[in-house]
């Protein structure tokens, strides 16, 4: 995890199947003091469902700790993946790096 | 997609780090039949769907058996894909995250059906459209 004065960034990249499900529980981890939290999955060329469970737990901690997060995916098949799954309107995904920043100050 | 037969077997160990090997050869396969690049990652959304259900059966009863996949391409819109493996298919418990692998497999397939009968066996079939080398109406 990176992070500037306001923001932590997560970053995930590469192939986030279920043979990288550990991995992907040990990442998803939330900074203290309710930093928003910038989750870059713009690098990630695959998905599957590990990644959907990774995100319902990480959500549910972020809102239990107050904290803001945003997920950025470029790639459309991760898009139609959430969709696929019903979940095309359950996490605040952003398609552009500057739009999902902006979402996660415009709280303060 | 071209006509003829085209097939694909591939049978691994039943583990986690083997779904990656297992996606890949399937996506060999898919590129050489000449679909459409929005297709071939549906069709391995779907099926990594399954494989990665059939991985994690292979823990419930101890020994890990092996899981097989198949892949049989005929003419230009036929596509048909077996997952086969010793264990029990496991229907995923209501808890939040869970259990989406099915929906999303079914959501792109045109049916997914499931023989529980002797270990799990997965058929999946995929209708292809010939002139965009696209799946015909995803759900």
């Amino acid at each position: 995890m990176s992070s500037d004065s306001s923001v932590a960034v997560i970053t995930l990249s590469g192939e986030l199947d279920v043979g990288r499900a550990d991995e992907v529980a040990r990442a998803l981890e939330l900074p203290s003091h309710g930093t928003p939290v910038l989750l870059d999955l713009s690098e990630v060329s695959y998905a599957d469902s590990t990644v959907i469970s990774a995100l319902f737990g990480f959500s549910e901690k972020a809102t239990e700790a107050k904290t803001r997060i945003a997920i950025l995916i470029v790639k459309p098949q991760l898009v139609r993946l959430l969709e696929y799954a019903g979940l095309g309107e359950a996490f605040p995904v952003f398609r552009e790096r500057s739009t999902a920043l902006t979402y996660l100050h415009s709280h303060e | 997609m071209s006509d003829g037969v085209a097939e694909l077997r591939v049978t691994r160990a039943a583990s986690r780090a083997n779904v990656r090997p297992m996606r890949h050869a399937l996506r060999f396969f898919l590129e050489a039949l000449d679909l459409a690049p929005e297709t071939i990652d549906d069709v391995l959304t779907a099926v990594g769907e399954v494989l990665a259900n059939a991985v994690e059966h292979a823990y419930v009863d101890g020994a890990a058996g092996s899981v097989e996949l198949y892949a049989h391409a005929a003419g230009s819109s036929m596509l048909e894909i077996d997952v086969k493996d010793s264990g029990t298919y496991i229907e995923r418990s209501a808890r939040a995250g869970r259990g989406f692998g099915l929906r999303i497999a079914r959501a792109i397939a045109r049916s997914v059906d499931i023989d529980r009968s002797g270990g799990t066996h997965v058929h999946l079939s995929f209708d292809i459209d010939q002139r965009r080398r696209h799946i015909r109406a995803v759900k």
